[in-house]
């Protein structure tokens, strides 16, 4: 099982819909695609009509009192399964501190459904607390959107640091630029003059700002699904390409 | 996750699709399309490994979309969703990378997956909904009225729900899986030994006719190979069974076999080193294996040739009035078997010939010694093989269990001669390639690499000469014997 993380420190960076988008485009390669909403706010359960809802809560599941297993939903789409958020996910990092291998607990919890699952996503709240440490343990890769402003950059540079420092094994960084717009002059500026290296990876593929993407709240599906051949779609398609150099799972 | 459930209406009741959906309308938001033409298309092996190993490998296409699809009793174990597929017939490697890739290609190994089946169903898909407009149950309605319920991981107690409802107006159905084959069944020992003969040999041409087609469209070399062994089998039984056959068999059909074992061998033998070619490429140690090439390109030249006579033959007259008149022959012989004062009883022929073909492998056996020419273990092998043929043959008459330890002791003896030959063919015809290509001038590292692999195979030969000795010594073993001699001794003895 291959496990890629949507996550920043900064909030409203397009985290979730691309989670959303590209669990959906692994699912419909026949990979079987497992989503885990771990932000308490539950974005990604909503767009899946899903119910926001966890028995035993973030306590149980952390715990290993409540299987992961029974909190599973099938999505309306073959082969996408959804681990829905829960109210108390905003208490998960009192409840991983209270765990053995406090620092891992996310890893072993998400191992036990590896033989389920060829791919699984994972969709982070914004900022740094122990559930981020967990992401970066559990993480092979982590998908970082940037909106391309300058400090936007400067939080990317912070993040890149926060993972440098973080144990070993760490997760490959891919960052790629969201809510792209063309129009503005700025974000040319900064898309054009990228930031390389630091051990880190920016996409070739740019999302741009785009309504659908936003429509996705109403139509409570992937773009993908209703959308099939608009641009961002296709961009969609190639970054997650471009991802997996593909192959992914 | 529970399975897929399905139902349809009692008796000889019909089906009332307006009354199903009011139903289960007072419990969810029913959305029903419009019913629509689904295509399956079965994959699986010739040999249905696919089907054996309880799998079921389709491409369905439906409103306009292909999916591939690998289900076991209605479930989804592997999917791809999007295209393109390789042209059928088409070997596992041809199929996309992924998870459904990784479960067939293992099964199917070396055979091709091939259409095995074709059906069109008219079916109506519905979607039963809950207050938040999330699927939760799939339902499958075909114009027989066989309605299918999918349950959704998460959502087992809307299935259980929808499927109360459902039964409330149909029958489940139970599902049954074909049976498995049944064993040969037994034959009285009393029986002639005609009929017992007549219905071996026709079981045999049948294998031999199924795989024709195949062989001719080259679709994967077992279909080649099981004509040989179907060709082969008959051979001797038309050896073994001389006593009670007509004269005349031995002086027309055992030549017209032999004729068309003959023409397939060498496409076979070519078959063998491309099968074994990377197994071979590893036991390289100074050659690289990409110095092989050239002699992959020997062998595929030489092969399409040997093809190219091997279908004349296969496609001509004299193949096709071989098997009407073999088919003849055998409804006669089967036909005409009557009990006749002085004509051999199945037990009978059994205990001959399994006695006679045992007493030759134990002679040419201790016979053998180290200075043994390499023929006498070849001789030695066929003998095991015709014992090997006729224990099977007879199994019907012997009972298979008493026979199957019979059957491993002389396993072990094949085993090993098997090796000696094998090792002694590959490495002669190796040669004989090498020679070959000698005149190629590209071909000197591949000839160099030839050279490490005849030294491989030379050394498995001696490997195999040296076990010899331990192993038929075991063979020979007073327990084993003790066990042949109680199978055909008086309490297994039939009358005739
Ligand atoms: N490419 C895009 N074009 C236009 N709007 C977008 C695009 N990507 C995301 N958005 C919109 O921006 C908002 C934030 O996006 P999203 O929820 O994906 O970000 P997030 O990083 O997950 O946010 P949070 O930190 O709150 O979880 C949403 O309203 C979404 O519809
Ligand atoms: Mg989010």
């Amino acid at each position: 099982m291959k496990t890629y993380a949507t996550y920043n420190i900064k909030g409203g960076v397009g985290k979730t819909s691309t989670a959303v988008n590209l669990a959906y485009l692994s699912a419909a390669s026949g990979r079987r695609t497992l989503l885990w909403d771990l932000d308490p706010q539950g974005a990604a359960t909503y767009l899946f009509r899903v119910k926001p809802r966890v028995r035993g809560g973030s306590r149980g599941l952390v715990s290993g009192r409540r299987p992961v297993d029974d909190a599973v939903k099938a999505t309306d789409f073959d082969n996408l399964d959804l681990l829905p958020a829960d109210f108390s996910y905003r208490n998960m990092d009192l409840d991983l501190d209270d765990a053995k291998r406090r620092t891992r607990r996310l890893d072993d919890l998400l191992s036990g459904m590896a033989g389920d699952y060829d791919v699984a996503f994972l969709d982070c709240p914004p900022g740094v607390s122990l559930v981020s440490e967990n992401v970066l343990r559990a993480a092979d890769v982590l998908l970082v959107p940037l909106i391309p402003t300058p400090l936007s950059l400067r939080t990317y540079t912070q993040l890149v640091g926060f993972v440098a420092d973080a144990p070993r094994p760490r997760p490959a960084v891919i960052a790629f630029f969201s809510m792209a717009d063309r129009r503005k002059r700025l974000h040319r500026e900064v898309i054009g003059s990228v930031p390389h290296d630091d051990g880190a990876r920016i996409a070739e593929t740019v999302i741009p700002s785009m309504t659908l993407v936003e429509q996705m709240a109403e139509r409570r599906a992937p773009v993908p699904v209703f959308a099939p051949t608009a641009r961002v779609s296709r961009c969609y398609q190639e970054l997650w390409a471009e991802i997996t150099g593909g192959k992914a799972g | 996750m529970t399975a897929v459930r399905s139902a349809r209406p009692r008796g000889s009741g019909t089906f009332d699709p307006d009354a199903l959906r009011e139903l289960l309308a007072a419990s969810f938001e029913v959305s029903a399309g419009e019913p629509r033409v689904v295509a399956h298309t079965v994959l699986d092996t010739f040999d249905r490994r696919l089907d054996r190993a309880d799998l079921r490998l389709e491409l369905v296409a439906e409103a306009g979309t292909e999916r591939l699809e690998l289900t076991r009793s209605g479930q989804v174990v592997a999917n791809v969703l999007t295209g393109p597929w390789p042209r059928w017939p088409a070997m596992a490697a041809a199929l996309p990378d992924g998870p459904l890739k990784d479960h067939v290609a293992p099964l199917s190994g070396i055979r091709a997956l091939l259409v095995v089946g074709e059906e069109r169903r008219l079916v109506r898909r519905a979607e039963l909904r809950n207050t938040d407009g999330k699927i939760v149950v799939r339902l499958d309605v075909d114009d027989a009225g066989l309605v299918l319920v999918r349950p959704l991981r998460g959502y087992q107690k809307e299935a259980d729900r929808a499927w109360r409802l459902v039964t409330t107006l149909l029958e489940p159905v139970t599902a049954t899986r074909a049976a498995s084959p049944a064993p040969k069944s037994a034959v009285d020992p009393g029986a002639p030994a005609r009929t017992l003969l007549a219905a071996e040999l026709t079981g045999f041409l049948d294998e031999l006719r199924d795989n024709l087609p195949g062989t001719i469209a080259d679709i994967d070399t077992e279909f080649l190979h099981d004509v040989r062994v179907a060709v082969r089998r008959t051979r001797s039984l038309l050896k073994l069974g001389r006593p009670a056959l007509p004269a005349h068999f031995r002086q027309v059909w055992e030549p017209q076999f032999k004729w068309l074992g003959d023409r397939t061998s060498a496409v076979r033998d070519l078959d063998v080193y491309q099968l074994g070619l990377p197994e071979m490429a590893g036991w390289l140690v100074a050659a690289d294996p990409a110095d092989l090439e050239p002699f992959e390109a020997h062998l595929a030249h030489r092969r399409a040739a040997e093809r190219r006579r091997l279908t004349r033959a296969l496609r001509g007259v004299r193949l096709r009035r071989l098997l009407d008149d073999w088919a003849a022959e055998l409804a006669e012989l089967g036909g005409s078997a009557r009990p006749v004062d002085g004509a051999w009883s199945a037990g009978a022929l059994a205990h001959a010939t399994i006695a006679k073909a045992h007493r030759r492998v134990v002679r040419g056996g201790t016979a053998i010694s180290d200075a043994s020419p390499p023929e006498d273990l070849h001789l030695l092998r066929k003998r095991c093989k015709e014992l090997r043929y006729a224990m099977e043959m007879f199994a019907p008459v012997l009972g298979a269990a008493r026979l199957r330890d019979a059957i491993k002791d002389l396993k072990s003896l094949q085993d090993v001669l098997g090796r000696f030959q094998d090792s002694e063919v590959q490495w002669t015809t190796l040669r004989t390639f090498a020679h070959d290509m000698v005149a190629d001038r590209e071909a000197a590292q591949a000839l160099l690499a030839m050279g490490e692999l005849t030294a491989h195979l030379h050394a498995e030969q001696q490997r195999a000469r040296t076990e010899f000795a331990g192993v038929f010594a075991a063979y020979v073993r007073p327990a084993s014997r003790l066990r042949m001699e109680r199978l055909l001794g008086d309490d297994g003895r039939a009358a005739g």
